[in-house]
């Protein structure tokens, strides 16, 4: 993985020092909370429902052991003991008091880690496929244009300040594990028919409360020139994106109302750069600087590749049913990367407490090389696993809770942290996630209703992904009360899921309690209604929405499915 | 970067609108103020004659004229004064310099030995900017 430089070193020092700079002068008085506020959520401090949260970037989900003991330390002296994987690859603390945020980001800059532009008007981490560099459908290794991308969009001083948020993310498979058409821009590394490597370019994608799926803007920019590229699509944003109407602010909301004319303004803008721009050639990414960045990404010291193995041969049960579940191919004969489930019952999706942080840096240490990646779907996967050592590994992984064999499954849902801790959440997504985990907390169940995609989020703003779950399930606020609003056929863009497209209703919105009930009925629905081998969204796909509403809206009982519910 | 605390009496700009009307018969260089949803290229062929053009920041989280002000020199050339008014606070001082701004007039109350500060906590920056083209990368390997 990448290692810092001493410049990249001194550059997040450099920022907890301007960040301590800034706290003290709003402590002082001299500078205002609602002028710290935009300055503090470009270091990932947000302040929530009972204290600030600090989001802290994983920059394209890989993470050293270290690094998470560190994060484990965070969460034992200054929080209350637990953090929260989230979709997009950071580490969400919640109980961290502002008076602290300056030693906590001397804590992070101290292992190579920051929190900036985890939040704010700005471009944001950059998120990546969580298997990058050790899939076997991967086209071209992500990781080294994703940290040049990560440096070059670090604090750049044009676009600090655009009308909205702004998310890349970036791919090199076949498979998108990433949702890069859920993205503001979405990058997919290719090569063309003479090998050499580019950029298929989406731009103009979101989900909030107007769900878009990006478009392709251009099918092939070659990725020497994608920093120029990406630094036209933010300018015509930056100049031309609505800043009357925070709703109406992302870069979706202008690609869908100008359409070619937005192509054509960015691809002019392009060319201009490259042509008339005192520097504006100097982007263009020598391959000295590929070269010295990849040079990072190789394979860790001392690590060869074996004779591939059966690794099914004399399986127990319950460790087969681990290897099917939670455990990838991988690039290298005699690997696998192997994800540790923080989807278990009692637990919110994508916690971990220190303790189980510590627990899991050291099943890096002594599995995987030391690294860990950070999944869109909010678990920990180890990059390096020997075949030969599954075994054990499926041992201790189980002795600390990281090896219930539901990855893919219903419940390995994504969810929100909801309104139990986020101060713009209208419901509260943990009870939900807990309710649905323990109605099908039996394992057979789950594994017979396979494939599926179950995506919580506590308000329309969709940081729990519900526009592309396969069921996706939205908090609502009617008269200050907690409703849920459920999907169906929503996709991410992977090939189970099929091309992105959001979700569509299946009726007015349920209450809290009838929710459980109402996928236990749309799971029955599919159970009755698929054919043989036939996976969940493929029935949505086949039969439509409809089959599925009777059965669902059956189950209310504090609920009416007549227009203008809750009753 | 120049601190400027008031315009001088007779050192007002001109909109753009009173700039078209003066156009043909002003004699000299003038200042000239635009606002942040204005297309800096129009200006191409007028530049020379301006000593200076105010860039404004309505609200200082609307960041339109940073775009406007990093074309302005490095696609215009503009060689003149870039001067910030609006609501200029002391953290936005990195950015403004970066993107080539050279005047500001801090909103009041604001503290210009702080703004100072602002201009200094950072060894260097990833990517180029308009005052120093190459990114980090490139002057590494110089």
């Amino acid at each position: 993985m990448y290692a810092y430089t001493p410049f990249d070193r001194q550059f997040v020092h450099s920022r907890a020092a301007q960040f301590r700079n800034q706290l003290e002068r709003n402590l002082a008085g001299t500078l205002s909370d609602d002028e710290f506020r935009p300055l503090r959520l470009q270091n990932g401090w947000y302040v929530q429902r009972h204290a600030p949260m600090l989001r802290v970037a994983v920059p394209y989900g890989e993470l050293a052991s270290r690094q998470l003991r560190q994060l484990a330390r965070i969460a034992r002296e200054h929080d209350r003991g637990f953090g929260h994987f989230t979709t997009r690859q950071n580490l969400q603390f919640n109980w961290i008091p502002l008076v602290d945020s300056a030693d906590v980001m001397d804590l992070l800059a101290a292992v190579d880690m920051h929190g900036i532009q985890t939040s704010g008007n700005c471009i944001r981490n950059i998120t990546s496929d969580a298997l990058a560099g050790i899939a076997p459908d991967e086209v071209v290794d992500p990781r080294p244009y994703a940290e040049i991308l990560r440096q070059w969009s670090t604090l750049h001083p044009e676009f600090a300040f655009l009308p909205r948020k702004f998310k890349i993310a970036i791919t090199g498979a076949r498979e998108d594990r990433a949702a890069i058409a859920w993205h503001d821009i979405g990058l997919q590394l290719v090569k063309d028919e003479a090998g050499a490597v580019g950029f298929r370019v989406l731009v103009g994608g979101g989900m909030g409360r107007t769900p878009v799926i990006a478009q392709e803007i251009n099918a092939f920019v070659p990725w020497q020139q994608i920093l120029v590229y990406i630094e036209a699509i933010v300018r015509v944003y930056n100049q031309y994106g609505r800043r009357d109407n925070m709703y109406k602010a992302r870069i979706k909301i202008l690609v869908k109302a100008e359409g070619q004319q937005f192509f054509d303004a960015v691809n002019t803008e392009f060319g201009r750069i490259l042509t008339l721009d005192e520097g504006g050639r100097e982007h263009i990414i020598p391959e000295a600087e590929l070269a010295r960045v990849a040079a990072h990404f190789v394979l860790p010291q001392g690590l060869v590749s074996e004779p591939a193995r059966d690794v099914f041969a004399d399986a127990t049960p319950g460790y087969r049913r681990w290897l099917e579940r939670n455990v990838h191919a991988h690039r290298l004969s005699g690997y696998r990367a192997v994800t540790l489930s923080l989807k278990r019952s009692g637990i919110a999706p994508g916690d971990a407490t220190h303790a189980e942080m510590d627990a899991a840096a050291d099943l890096a240490d002594r599995f995987s090389h030391g690294e860990l990646r950070v999944s869109h779907d909010q678990n920990l996967v180890l990059p390096w696993v020997r075949e030969a050592e599954l075994p054990a590994l499926f041992e201790a992984a189980k002795a600390n809770g990281f090896a219930t064999p539901n990855i893919g499954l219903l419940t390995d849902m994504i969810a929100c942290p909801g309104g139990d801790f986020c101060a713009l959440a209208n419901a509260r997504s943990i009870p939900v996630a807990q309710a649905i985990t323990e109605r099908f907390d039996d394992l057979d169940t789950l594994w017979d209703i396979g494939d599926i995609d179950l995506h919580i989020s506590g308000c329309i703003n969709s940081c729990g992904h519900h526009h592309s779950g396969h069921i996706g399930i939205l908090g609502v606020d009617k008269d200050g009360a907690e409703w849920y609003q459920v999907t169906l056929g929503g996709a991410d863009g992977s090939t189970l899921s099929g091309a992105a497209q959001p979700g569509r209703v299946i009726g007015p919105s349920f209450a809290a309690d009838e929710v459980p009930d109402v996928i236990e009925a749309v799971i029955q629905t599919y159970r009755s209604e698929r054919q043989s081998g036939e996976r969940f969204i493929d029935t949505v796909r086949r039969i439509g929405v409809e089959p599925f509403k009777g059965p669902a809206n059956a189950q209310r009982t504090l609920t009416s499915d007549k227009q203008g519910s809750p009753a | 970067m120049k601190f400027v605390h008031t315009s001088l009496n007779g050192d007002e700009a001109l909109s753009f609108e009173q700039w078209q009307a003066a156009r043909d018969h002003a004699t000299g260089q003038v200042a000239l103020q635009i606002a942040n949803d204005f297309d800096v290229e129009q200006l191409a062929g007028d530049l020379s004659r301006f000593s200076r053009i105010e860039l404004v920041f309505p609200k200082w989280v609307d960041g339109r004229a940073y775009s406007q002000a990093r074309l302005l020199r490095a696609r215009l050339r503009f060689g003149g004064e870039l001067r910030a008014v609006g609501e200029v606070l002391v953290d936005m001082l990195p950015l403004l310099a970066r993107t080539g701004f050279s005047a500001v007039q801090l909103r009041a109350g604001e503290s210009e030995a702080a703004a100072r500060q602002a201009l200094d906590f950072f060894p260097g920056h990833y990517q180029g900017d308009t005052g120093e083209h190459r990114p980090w990368f490139a002057r590494a390997a110089a």
